[in-house]
Protein backbone atom coordinates (compact mmCIF):
# COMPACT_ATOMS: atom_id res chain seq x y z
CA UNK A 1 0.00 0.00 0.00
CA UNK A 2 3.24 2.15 0.47
CA UNK A 3 3.82 2.08 -3.48
CA UNK A 4 3.42 5.09 -5.26
CA UNK A 5 3.92 5.97 -8.44
CA UNK A 6 7.59 8.03 -8.40
CA UNK A 7 11.14 6.85 -9.31
CA UNK A 8 12.33 9.86 -6.90
CA UNK A 9 15.09 9.20 -4.84
CA UNK A 10 15.58 11.36 -2.20
CA UNK A 11 19.16 12.00 -1.50
CA UNK A 12 21.47 15.11 -1.71
CA UNK A 13 23.76 16.00 -5.14
CA UNK A 14 24.50 18.66 -7.12
CA UNK A 15 21.89 17.76 -9.60
CA UNK A 16 19.07 16.76 -6.69
CA UNK A 17 19.80 20.72 -5.46
CA UNK A 18 19.68 22.15 -8.98
CA UNK A 19 15.85 24.19 -9.94
CA UNK A 20 13.59 21.56 -11.50
CA UNK A 21 13.04 24.10 -14.15
CA UNK A 22 16.71 23.51 -14.71
CA UNK A 23 17.11 19.47 -14.79
CA UNK A 24 13.59 19.60 -17.51
CA UNK A 25 15.47 21.98 -19.61
CA UNK A 26 18.70 20.13 -19.59
CA UNK A 27 17.40 16.40 -20.05
CA UNK A 28 15.15 18.52 -23.15
CA UNK A 29 18.06 20.29 -24.28
CA UNK A 30 20.46 16.45 -23.94
CA UNK A 31 17.48 15.20 -26.17
CA UNK A 32 16.89 17.79 -28.99
CA UNK A 33 20.77 17.50 -29.41
CA UNK A 34 20.88 14.09 -29.56
CA UNK A 35 18.17 14.28 -32.05
CA UNK A 36 19.82 17.45 -34.49
CA UNK A 37 23.22 17.25 -34.03
CA UNK A 38 24.17 16.80 -37.62
CA UNK A 39 27.37 14.24 -36.50
CA UNK A 40 26.60 10.53 -36.69
CA UNK A 41 28.20 9.75 -32.66
CA UNK A 42 26.87 12.60 -31.49
CA UNK A 43 24.20 10.47 -29.31
CA UNK A 44 26.73 7.83 -28.25
CA UNK A 45 29.48 10.56 -26.92
CA UNK A 46 26.47 12.23 -25.06
CA UNK A 47 25.83 9.45 -23.75
CA UNK A 48 29.36 9.04 -22.46
CA UNK A 49 30.09 12.07 -21.60
CA UNK A 50 26.70 13.87 -20.30
CA UNK A 51 24.21 11.12 -19.54
CA UNK A 52 26.50 8.72 -17.19
CA UNK A 53 28.77 11.89 -15.79
CA UNK A 54 25.15 13.31 -14.75
CA UNK A 55 24.15 10.04 -12.99
CA UNK A 56 27.30 9.67 -10.99
CA UNK A 57 26.95 13.55 -9.87
CA UNK A 58 23.16 13.32 -8.92
CA UNK A 59 24.11 10.11 -7.09
CA UNK A 60 21.79 8.13 -8.43
CA UNK A 61 24.11 5.88 -10.80
CA UNK A 62 23.02 2.65 -9.48
CA UNK A 63 19.50 2.96 -9.98
CA UNK A 64 20.09 4.47 -13.16
CA UNK A 65 22.16 1.41 -14.54
CA UNK A 66 19.37 -0.77 -13.06
CA UNK A 67 16.83 0.86 -14.80
CA UNK A 68 18.91 1.42 -18.19
CA UNK A 69 19.93 -2.47 -18.66
CA UNK A 70 16.39 -3.54 -17.49
CA UNK A 71 14.15 -1.39 -19.39
CA UNK A 72 15.88 1.32 -22.03
CA UNK A 73 18.65 -1.73 -23.01
CA UNK A 74 15.98 -4.15 -23.92
CA UNK A 75 13.40 -1.49 -25.82
CA UNK A 76 16.47 0.22 -27.54
CA UNK A 77 17.50 -3.48 -28.56
CA UNK A 78 14.06 -4.47 -29.75
CA UNK A 79 14.15 -0.64 -32.07
CA UNK A 80 17.94 -1.31 -33.10
CA UNK A 81 16.87 -5.01 -34.88
CA UNK A 82 13.69 -3.48 -35.98
CA UNK A 83 15.17 -0.55 -38.01
CA UNK A 84 18.19 -2.97 -39.19
CA UNK A 85 15.97 -5.16 -40.85
CA UNK A 86 13.44 -3.25 -42.27
CA UNK A 87 14.74 0.09 -43.07
CA UNK A 88 14.93 0.10 -47.34
CA UNK A 89 18.56 1.23 -47.44
CA UNK A 90 21.77 0.42 -48.85
CA UNK A 91 23.05 -1.59 -51.35
CA UNK A 92 25.73 -3.68 -49.58
CA UNK A 93 23.62 -6.91 -47.95
CA UNK A 94 25.89 -7.77 -45.07
CA UNK A 95 23.49 -10.39 -43.61
CA UNK A 96 20.79 -12.31 -44.41
CA UNK A 97 17.79 -13.77 -42.86
CA UNK A 98 15.12 -15.47 -44.87
CA UNK A 99 14.01 -12.42 -46.87
CA UNK A 100 15.14 -10.32 -44.25
CA UNK A 101 18.61 -8.28 -45.19
CA UNK A 102 20.52 -5.99 -43.46
CA UNK A 103 22.54 -3.44 -45.44
CA UNK A 104 26.01 -1.41 -43.96
CA UNK A 105 23.32 1.39 -43.86
CA UNK A 106 20.35 0.50 -42.72
CA UNK A 107 22.57 -1.13 -39.45
CA UNK A 108 24.28 2.36 -39.03
CA UNK A 109 20.97 4.08 -39.43
CA UNK A 110 18.97 1.44 -36.41
CA UNK A 111 22.33 2.29 -34.61
CA UNK A 112 22.34 5.93 -34.42
CA UNK A 113 18.28 6.16 -33.82
CA UNK A 114 18.49 3.11 -31.09
CA UNK A 115 21.07 5.64 -29.50
CA UNK A 116 18.89 8.45 -29.75
CA UNK A 117 16.02 6.95 -28.09
CA UNK A 118 18.51 5.27 -25.59
CA UNK A 119 19.72 9.12 -24.47
CA UNK A 120 16.34 10.14 -24.36
CA UNK A 121 14.88 7.43 -22.18
CA UNK A 122 17.87 8.03 -19.76
CA UNK A 123 17.82 11.63 -19.46
CA UNK A 124 14.53 11.31 -18.64
CA UNK A 125 15.09 8.61 -15.93
CA UNK A 126 17.50 10.79 -14.80
CA UNK A 127 15.31 13.48 -14.39
CA UNK A 128 12.72 11.10 -12.54
CA UNK A 129 15.45 9.82 -10.03
CA UNK A 130 16.48 13.47 -9.06
CA UNK A 131 12.86 15.54 -8.84
CA UNK A 132 10.43 15.03 -6.39
CA UNK A 133 7.25 15.64 -8.83
CA UNK A 134 6.02 17.83 -6.26
CA UNK A 135 8.85 20.20 -6.29
CA UNK A 136 8.56 20.31 -9.96
CA UNK A 137 4.88 21.42 -9.89
CA UNK A 138 4.80 23.48 -7.35
CA UNK A 139 7.96 25.68 -9.37
CA UNK A 140 6.14 25.19 -12.34
CA UNK A 141 2.71 26.72 -10.51
CA UNK A 142 4.87 29.37 -9.85
CA UNK A 143 6.10 30.12 -13.09
CA UNK A 144 2.64 30.13 -14.16
CA UNK A 145 1.81 26.56 -14.75
CA UNK A 146 -2.31 26.63 -14.18
CA UNK A 147 -2.48 24.71 -10.45
CA UNK A 148 -5.50 22.32 -12.07
CA UNK A 149 -2.72 20.99 -14.32
CA UNK A 150 -0.41 20.41 -11.65
CA UNK A 151 -3.21 18.96 -9.44
CA UNK A 152 -3.94 16.47 -12.22
CA UNK A 153 -0.56 15.50 -12.81
CA UNK A 154 0.58 14.80 -8.84
CA UNK A 155 -2.70 13.51 -7.45
CA UNK A 156 -3.05 10.73 -10.54
CA UNK A 157 0.44 9.55 -9.37
CA UNK A 158 -0.38 9.25 -6.18
CA UNK A 159 -3.94 7.97 -6.92
CA UNK A 160 -3.28 5.10 -9.69
CA UNK A 161 -1.37 3.00 -6.81
CA UNK A 162 -4.13 3.58 -4.43
CA UNK A 163 -6.60 2.12 -7.22
CA UNK A 164 -4.49 -0.30 -8.37
CA UNK A 165 -5.13 -1.90 -4.49
CA UNK A 166 -8.66 -1.53 -4.83
CA UNK A 167 -8.99 -3.44 -8.12
CA UNK A 168 -7.36 -6.35 -5.97
CA UNK A 169 -9.72 -5.92 -2.78
CA UNK A 170 -12.74 -6.15 -5.84
CA UNK A 171 -10.85 -9.54 -7.34
CA UNK A 172 -10.45 -10.85 -3.80
CA UNK A 173 -14.26 -10.01 -3.15
CA UNK A 174 -15.64 -11.40 -6.18
CA UNK A 175 -13.55 -14.12 -6.20
CA UNK A 176 -14.95 -15.04 -2.35
CA UNK A 177 -18.44 -15.17 -4.16
CA UNK A 178 -17.42 -17.82 -6.59
CA UNK A 179 -16.46 -15.74 -9.44
CA UNK A 180 -14.19 -17.90 -12.36
CA UNK A 181 -11.12 -15.34 -13.06
CA UNK A 182 -8.82 -18.17 -13.66
CA UNK A 183 -10.11 -20.88 -15.96
CA UNK A 184 -11.16 -20.63 -19.62
CA UNK A 185 -10.49 -17.59 -21.49
CA UNK A 186 -14.55 -17.14 -22.21
CA UNK A 187 -14.72 -17.72 -18.86
CA UNK A 188 -12.69 -15.37 -17.65
CA UNK A 189 -13.32 -12.30 -20.29
CA UNK A 190 -17.08 -12.83 -18.69
CA UNK A 191 -15.73 -12.28 -15.65
CA UNK A 192 -14.49 -8.48 -16.46
CA UNK A 193 -17.63 -6.84 -15.79
CA UNK A 194 -18.31 -7.45 -12.63
CA UNK A 195 -14.56 -6.53 -11.72
CA UNK A 196 -14.04 -3.19 -13.90
CA UNK A 197 -17.60 -2.19 -12.78
CA UNK A 198 -17.53 -1.56 -9.05
CA UNK A 199 -14.12 -0.25 -9.49
CA UNK A 200 -15.37 2.39 -12.42
CA UNK A 201 -18.67 3.50 -10.48
CA UNK A 202 -16.11 3.26 -7.14
CA UNK A 203 -13.76 6.03 -8.13
CA UNK A 204 -16.49 8.23 -10.09
CA UNK A 205 -18.19 8.62 -6.88
CA UNK A 206 -15.13 9.05 -5.07
CA UNK A 207 -14.39 11.76 -7.61
CA UNK A 208 -17.41 13.84 -6.78
CA UNK A 209 -16.10 13.47 -3.08
CA UNK A 210 -12.12 14.57 -3.65
CA UNK A 211 -13.74 17.33 -5.43
CA UNK A 212 -15.44 18.23 -2.45
CA UNK A 213 -12.98 17.79 -0.26
CA UNK A 214 -10.42 20.04 -2.31
CA UNK A 215 -13.10 23.17 -2.54
CA UNK A 216 -14.01 22.60 0.69
CA UNK A 217 -9.75 23.48 1.29
CA UNK A 218 -10.06 26.42 -1.48
CA UNK A 219 -8.83 25.11 -4.28
CA UNK A 220 -10.79 27.31 -6.45
CA UNK A 221 -9.99 30.67 -4.17
CA UNK A 222 -9.17 33.65 -6.20
CA UNK A 223 -6.30 34.68 -3.61
CA UNK A 224 -3.24 34.52 -5.21
CA UNK A 225 -1.76 30.89 -3.83
CA UNK A 226 1.43 30.43 -2.00
CA UNK A 227 3.69 27.26 -1.61
CA UNK A 228 4.83 25.60 1.51
CA UNK A 229 8.51 25.12 0.69
CA UNK A 230 10.08 27.52 -1.00
CA UNK A 231 12.10 26.61 -4.24
CA UNK A 232 15.70 28.07 -5.01
CA UNK A 233 16.15 29.71 -8.18
CA UNK A 234 19.67 31.01 -8.07
CA UNK A 235 21.03 33.07 -11.13
CA UNK A 236 23.63 30.19 -11.64
CA UNK A 237 20.54 28.28 -12.66
CA UNK A 238 19.75 31.05 -15.45
CA UNK A 239 23.03 31.11 -16.74
CA UNK A 240 22.83 27.43 -17.36
CA UNK A 241 19.06 27.44 -18.69
CA UNK A 242 20.24 30.03 -21.14
CA UNK A 243 23.50 28.40 -22.03
CA UNK A 244 21.62 25.05 -22.67
CA UNK A 245 19.29 26.95 -24.61
CA UNK A 246 22.61 28.65 -27.07
CA UNK A 247 23.89 25.09 -27.32
CA UNK A 248 20.30 23.84 -28.49
CA UNK A 249 19.96 26.58 -30.92
CA UNK A 250 23.14 26.19 -32.51
CA UNK A 251 22.34 22.34 -32.81
CA UNK A 252 19.47 22.76 -34.39
CA UNK A 253 21.50 25.61 -36.76
CA UNK A 254 23.87 23.20 -37.32
CA UNK A 255 21.71 20.54 -38.64
CA UNK A 256 20.18 23.15 -40.87
CA UNK A 257 23.07 24.87 -42.17
CA UNK A 258 23.41 23.99 -45.93
CA UNK A 259 26.51 21.59 -46.40
CA UNK B 1 -29.30 37.41 15.07
CA UNK B 2 -28.23 33.93 15.00
CA UNK B 3 -24.58 32.98 13.80
CA UNK B 4 -26.07 30.23 11.41
CA UNK B 5 -29.64 31.03 10.18
CA UNK B 6 -31.74 28.84 8.25
CA UNK B 7 -35.06 29.99 7.04
CA UNK B 8 -37.90 27.34 5.60
CA UNK B 9 -34.92 25.79 4.27
CA UNK B 10 -35.97 23.09 1.41
CA UNK B 11 -33.87 21.11 -1.04
CA UNK B 12 -34.29 18.43 -3.72
CA UNK B 13 -31.24 17.12 -5.33
CA UNK B 14 -31.19 16.75 -9.18
CA UNK B 15 -32.74 14.13 -10.73
CA UNK B 16 -34.73 12.94 -7.33
CA UNK B 17 -38.47 12.87 -6.35
CA UNK B 18 -38.66 13.57 -3.13
CA UNK B 19 -37.00 16.68 -1.30
CA UNK B 20 -33.59 15.27 0.87
CA UNK B 21 -34.27 19.10 3.19
CA UNK B 22 -38.22 20.01 3.91
CA UNK B 23 -38.72 23.13 5.67
CA UNK B 24 -35.69 23.26 7.84
CA UNK B 25 -35.84 26.04 10.40
CA UNK B 26 -32.74 26.05 12.70
CA UNK B 27 -30.42 29.13 14.80
CA UNK B 28 -27.10 28.74 15.84
CA UNK B 29 -25.15 31.14 18.10
CA UNK B 30 -21.71 31.58 17.53
CA UNK B 31 -19.40 28.92 19.84
CA UNK B 32 -22.23 26.78 20.31
CA UNK B 33 -21.85 23.28 19.95
CA UNK B 34 -25.21 21.35 17.71
CA UNK B 35 -25.34 17.52 17.30
CA UNK B 36 -27.55 16.50 14.13
CA UNK B 37 -28.45 13.22 14.81
CA UNK B 38 -30.83 10.81 12.44
CA UNK B 39 -31.40 7.47 11.13
CA UNK B 40 -29.71 6.76 7.40
CA UNK B 41 -30.92 8.91 4.88
CA UNK B 42 -33.08 11.37 7.34
CA UNK B 43 -31.31 14.37 5.49
CA UNK B 44 -27.90 14.37 7.89
CA UNK B 45 -25.23 14.93 5.03
CA UNK B 46 -27.62 16.89 3.00
CA UNK B 47 -27.61 19.75 5.95
CA UNK B 48 -23.91 19.17 6.43
CA UNK B 49 -23.46 20.43 2.67
CA UNK B 50 -26.07 23.17 2.89
CA UNK B 51 -23.92 24.46 5.61
CA UNK B 52 -21.19 24.16 3.70
CA UNK B 53 -22.10 25.42 0.54
CA UNK B 54 -21.96 22.56 -1.27
CA UNK B 55 -26.08 23.04 -1.62
CA UNK B 56 -26.78 24.32 -3.82
CA UNK B 57 -23.86 25.88 -5.81
CA UNK B 58 -21.95 22.05 -5.98
CA UNK B 59 -24.85 19.69 -5.84
CA UNK B 60 -27.06 22.37 -8.32
CA UNK B 61 -30.66 21.04 -7.97
CA UNK B 62 -34.01 23.03 -6.21
CA UNK B 63 -33.41 25.21 -2.85
CA UNK B 64 -35.85 27.99 -1.61
CA UNK B 65 -35.47 29.57 1.79
CA UNK B 66 -32.27 30.95 3.06
CA UNK B 67 -29.09 29.79 4.50
CA UNK B 68 -27.09 32.44 6.47
CA UNK B 69 -23.88 32.46 7.84
CA UNK B 70 -21.99 35.20 9.70
CA UNK B 71 -24.49 37.83 8.28
CA UNK B 72 -23.80 35.85 4.78
CA UNK B 73 -26.38 34.40 2.62
CA UNK B 74 -25.25 31.58 1.02
CA UNK B 75 -27.07 32.08 -1.90
CA UNK B 76 -25.45 35.42 -2.93
CA UNK B 77 -21.77 33.74 -2.02
CA UNK B 78 -20.22 31.91 -4.17
CA UNK B 79 -18.28 28.53 -2.96
CA UNK B 80 -14.76 29.81 -2.79
CA UNK B 81 -15.83 32.44 -0.54
CA UNK B 82 -18.34 30.99 1.39
CA UNK B 83 -15.21 28.08 2.46
CA UNK B 84 -13.06 30.56 3.78
CA UNK B 85 -16.11 31.01 6.59
CA UNK B 86 -17.10 27.35 7.10
CA UNK B 87 -15.46 24.37 7.03
CA UNK B 88 -16.46 20.88 6.27
CA UNK B 89 -14.79 17.68 6.94
CA UNK B 90 -17.14 14.58 6.11
CA UNK B 91 -16.89 10.64 7.17
CA UNK B 92 -14.67 9.32 4.31
CA UNK B 93 -10.98 10.10 5.19
CA UNK B 94 -9.89 8.44 2.05
CA UNK B 95 -11.80 10.73 -0.59
CA UNK B 96 -10.78 13.81 1.47
CA UNK B 97 -7.07 13.44 1.38
CA UNK B 98 -6.31 15.75 -1.16
CA UNK B 99 -4.02 13.46 -3.24
CA UNK B 100 -1.37 16.13 -4.66
CA UNK B 101 0.68 16.23 -1.52
CA UNK B 102 3.46 13.56 -0.28
CA UNK B 103 3.28 13.94 3.64
CA UNK B 104 1.04 14.65 6.10
CA UNK B 105 2.26 18.14 6.84
CA UNK B 106 2.35 19.42 3.47
CA UNK B 107 -1.30 17.35 3.15
CA UNK B 108 -2.41 19.95 6.15
CA UNK B 109 -0.89 23.00 4.52
CA UNK B 110 -2.83 22.43 1.04
CA UNK B 111 -5.45 24.38 2.19
CA UNK B 112 -3.45 27.29 3.69
CA UNK B 113 -1.79 27.26 -0.02
CA UNK B 114 -4.66 27.77 -1.71
CA UNK B 115 -5.78 30.65 -0.20
CA UNK B 116 -2.47 32.40 -0.16
CA UNK B 117 -1.14 32.37 3.17
CA UNK B 118 2.39 33.40 3.86
CA UNK B 119 5.15 30.86 4.48
CA UNK B 120 5.91 31.46 7.90
CA UNK B 121 2.59 32.28 8.74
CA UNK B 122 1.43 28.94 7.10
CA UNK B 123 4.25 26.76 9.00
CA UNK B 124 3.25 27.54 12.37
CA UNK B 125 -0.70 27.55 11.64
CA UNK B 126 0.07 23.86 10.45
CA UNK B 127 2.18 23.33 13.73
CA UNK B 128 -0.18 24.57 16.05
CA UNK B 129 -3.37 22.89 14.28
CA UNK B 130 -1.28 19.17 14.28
CA UNK B 131 -0.74 19.54 17.70
CA UNK B 132 -4.31 20.28 18.70
CA UNK B 133 -5.14 17.34 17.38
CA UNK B 134 -2.55 14.90 18.38
CA UNK B 135 -1.14 14.20 15.52
CA UNK B 136 2.45 15.71 15.04
CA UNK B 137 4.52 12.58 14.77
CA UNK B 138 2.67 11.62 11.84
CA UNK B 139 4.01 14.89 10.42
CA UNK B 140 6.38 12.98 7.76
CA UNK B 141 4.00 9.94 6.99
CA UNK B 142 2.57 9.68 3.57
CA UNK B 143 -1.14 10.19 3.94
CA UNK B 144 -2.42 7.38 2.53
CA UNK B 145 0.08 5.19 4.25
CA UNK B 146 -1.99 6.00 7.29
CA UNK B 147 -4.99 3.53 8.90
CA UNK B 148 -8.39 4.82 8.66
CA UNK B 149 -8.82 7.25 12.30
CA UNK B 150 -5.22 8.84 11.50
CA UNK B 151 -6.70 9.72 8.19
CA UNK B 152 -9.54 10.99 9.70
CA UNK B 153 -7.44 13.15 11.88
CA UNK B 154 -5.50 14.41 9.47
CA UNK B 155 -8.80 15.31 7.19
CA UNK B 156 -9.93 17.23 10.27
CA UNK B 157 -6.53 18.96 11.25
CA UNK B 158 -6.61 19.88 7.41
CA UNK B 159 -10.14 21.70 7.92
CA UNK B 160 -9.52 23.25 11.52
CA UNK B 161 -6.23 24.85 10.39
CA UNK B 162 -7.83 27.09 8.25
CA UNK B 163 -9.64 27.94 10.98
CA UNK B 164 -13.00 28.59 9.72
CA UNK B 165 -15.94 30.43 12.04
CA UNK B 166 -18.46 27.59 10.98
CA UNK B 167 -16.93 23.95 11.77
CA UNK B 168 -19.23 21.28 9.76
CA UNK B 169 -18.56 17.79 10.69
CA UNK B 170 -20.38 14.79 9.06
CA UNK B 171 -19.53 11.80 11.17
CA UNK B 172 -15.35 13.07 11.54
CA UNK B 173 -14.83 9.86 14.45
CA UNK B 174 -16.48 6.87 12.06
CA UNK B 175 -13.63 4.87 11.81
CA UNK B 176 -11.77 5.44 15.23
CA UNK B 177 -11.42 3.57 18.51
CA UNK B 178 -13.14 4.92 21.85
CA UNK B 179 -9.97 6.64 23.14
CA UNK B 180 -9.48 8.32 19.74
CA UNK B 181 -13.12 9.74 19.82
CA UNK B 182 -12.88 11.08 23.01
CA UNK B 183 -9.81 12.83 22.21
CA UNK B 184 -11.11 14.27 19.03
CA UNK B 185 -14.63 15.30 20.75
CA UNK B 186 -12.26 16.92 23.88
CA UNK B 187 -10.92 19.37 20.92
CA UNK B 188 -14.11 20.18 19.18
CA UNK B 189 -15.65 21.02 22.71
CA UNK B 190 -12.30 23.04 22.90
CA UNK B 191 -12.73 24.66 19.89
CA UNK B 192 -16.57 25.94 20.76
CA UNK B 193 -15.18 27.03 24.08
CA UNK B 194 -12.54 29.19 22.00
CA UNK B 195 -15.35 30.45 19.78
CA UNK B 196 -15.88 28.31 16.99
CA UNK B 197 -19.31 27.25 16.08
CA UNK B 198 -19.71 23.42 15.50
CA UNK B 199 -22.34 21.87 13.73
CA UNK B 200 -22.09 17.35 14.05
CA UNK B 201 -23.35 14.92 12.44
CA UNK B 202 -22.73 11.73 14.75
CA UNK B 203 -24.08 8.36 15.81
CA UNK B 204 -22.40 8.25 19.14
CA UNK B 205 -25.12 8.93 21.45
CA UNK B 206 -23.06 8.96 24.61
CA UNK B 207 -20.32 10.82 23.13
CA UNK B 208 -23.04 13.73 22.09
CA UNK B 209 -24.89 13.58 25.22
CA UNK B 210 -21.55 14.95 27.17
CA UNK B 211 -20.24 16.91 24.50
CA UNK B 212 -23.35 18.48 22.74
CA UNK B 213 -24.69 21.84 23.47
CA UNK B 214 -28.35 20.63 21.81
CA UNK B 215 -29.32 17.94 19.74
CA UNK B 216 -31.04 18.50 16.26
CA UNK B 217 -33.05 15.62 15.33
CA UNK B 218 -33.70 14.54 11.65
CA UNK B 219 -35.91 12.22 10.35
CA UNK B 220 -37.06 12.31 6.70
CA UNK B 221 -35.64 15.59 5.94
CA UNK B 222 -37.44 17.70 8.55
CA UNK B 223 -36.62 18.48 12.23
CA UNK B 224 -38.29 15.88 14.50
CA UNK B 225 -37.24 16.96 17.87
CA UNK B 226 -34.50 19.47 19.20
CA UNK B 227 -33.07 20.44 22.48
CA UNK B 228 -31.00 19.71 24.69
CA UNK B 229 -29.22 16.42 24.62
CA UNK B 230 -30.35 14.70 27.86
CA UNK B 231 -33.64 15.59 27.21
CA UNK B 232 -33.72 14.62 22.98
CA UNK B 233 -31.42 11.48 23.08
CA UNK B 234 -33.88 10.04 25.75
CA UNK B 235 -37.12 10.54 24.30
CA UNK B 236 -39.87 8.04 23.29
CA UNK B 237 -40.42 9.75 20.29
CA UNK B 238 -37.26 9.29 19.00
CA UNK B 239 -37.23 5.54 19.89
CA UNK B 240 -40.39 4.98 17.97
CA UNK B 241 -38.76 6.66 14.84
CA UNK B 242 -36.43 4.12 14.60
CA UNK B 243 -33.14 6.51 16.19
CA UNK B 244 -30.80 4.86 17.84
CA UNK B 245 -29.90 5.07 21.14
CA UNK B 246 -27.06 4.54 23.36
CA UNK B 247 -27.11 0.86 25.33
CA UNK B 248 -27.34 2.98 28.78
CA UNK B 249 -30.44 4.63 27.64
CA UNK B 250 -31.88 1.19 25.70
CA UNK B 251 -31.45 -0.51 29.06
CA UNK B 252 -32.56 1.33 31.45
CA UNK B 253 -35.87 1.99 29.63
CA UNK B 254 -36.38 -1.66 29.49
CA UNK B 255 -35.65 -1.53 33.73
CA UNK B 256 -38.02 1.43 33.69
CA UNK B 257 -40.79 -1.55 32.06
CA UNK B 258 -39.91 -3.45 35.06
CA UNK B 259 -39.88 -1.01 37.66
CA UNK B 260 -36.34 -0.89 37.92
CA UNK B 261 -35.40 2.35 37.02
CA UNK B 262 -37.02 4.79 39.28
CA UNK B 263 -35.08 8.48 37.99
CA UNK B 264 -38.04 10.77 36.00
CA UNK B 265 -35.45 10.85 33.11
CA UNK B 266 -33.37 8.01 31.09
CA UNK B 267 -29.46 8.42 30.95
CA UNK B 268 -27.78 8.21 28.10
CA UNK B 269 -23.90 7.85 29.63
CA UNK B 270 -22.76 5.42 31.54
CA UNK B 271 -22.08 7.93 35.05
CA UNK B 272 -25.87 8.71 34.85
CA UNK B 273 -26.51 5.06 34.49
CA UNK B 274 -24.82 4.26 37.25
CA UNK B 275 -26.31 6.84 39.03
CA UNK B 276 -29.91 5.62 38.28
CA UNK B 277 -29.25 2.37 39.07
CA UNK B 278 -27.50 2.48 42.30
CA UNK B 279 -31.18 3.95 43.52
CA UNK B 280 -32.81 0.70 43.27
CA UNK B 281 -30.35 -2.26 42.56
CA UNK B 282 -29.59 -3.57 46.45
CA UNK B 283 -26.15 -4.16 46.43
CA UNK B 284 -24.92 -0.91 45.60
CA UNK B 285 -25.27 2.12 47.51
CA UNK B 286 -25.65 5.57 45.99
CA UNK B 287 -22.33 6.88 47.31
CA UNK B 288 -19.93 3.65 47.19
CA UNK B 289 -21.20 3.44 43.88
CA UNK B 290 -18.97 2.26 41.43
CA UNK B 291 -18.21 5.95 38.55
CA UNK B 292 -15.02 5.01 36.64
CA UNK B 293 -14.66 2.39 33.89
CA UNK B 294 -12.68 -0.66 35.10
CA UNK B 295 -12.24 0.67 38.06
CA UNK B 296 -14.69 -1.38 40.57
CA UNK B 297 -15.68 -0.32 43.71
CA UNK B 298 -15.39 -3.14 45.54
Amino acid sequence: MHERLSFHIKRDSVIHRLNPLTKLVLILALILIAFTFPWYWAPHFLLLLAIIPLGILGRVFPEFFKTATRLILPAASFLFLMQAFFQPIGEDVIFKFYFLDITQESLMFAFRNAMRVFVMVSAFTLFLLTTHPSELMSDLTRRGLPPQFAYVIISTLQILPQMQAKAQTIIAAQRSRGLDTESTFLKRAGSVLPLVGPLVFGSLVEVEERAIAIEARGFTSKNVKTSLYEIPDPSFDKFIRWSLLGLVILSIAANLWPS
Amino acid sequence: MAFVNLQNVTYQYPLTKTPALQNINLQVDEGEFVAVVGPNGAGKSTLCYALAGFVPHFFKGEISGTIEVAGKESSKSTLDEWVLNVGLAFQNPFNQISGAKYTVFEEIAFGLENIGVPREEMKSRVEDAMALTGIRDLADRSPYSLSGGQQQRVALTSILVMRPRLLVLDEPTSQMDPIGTREVFGTIRKMAEDGMTVVLVEHKMEWIAQFADRVVALKDGSILLEGKPGEVLTSDLLAENGFGSSRYTSTAREAKKRGLWRKENLPVTLDEAVEGFALTLPFSSPKGAPRGRGESGK
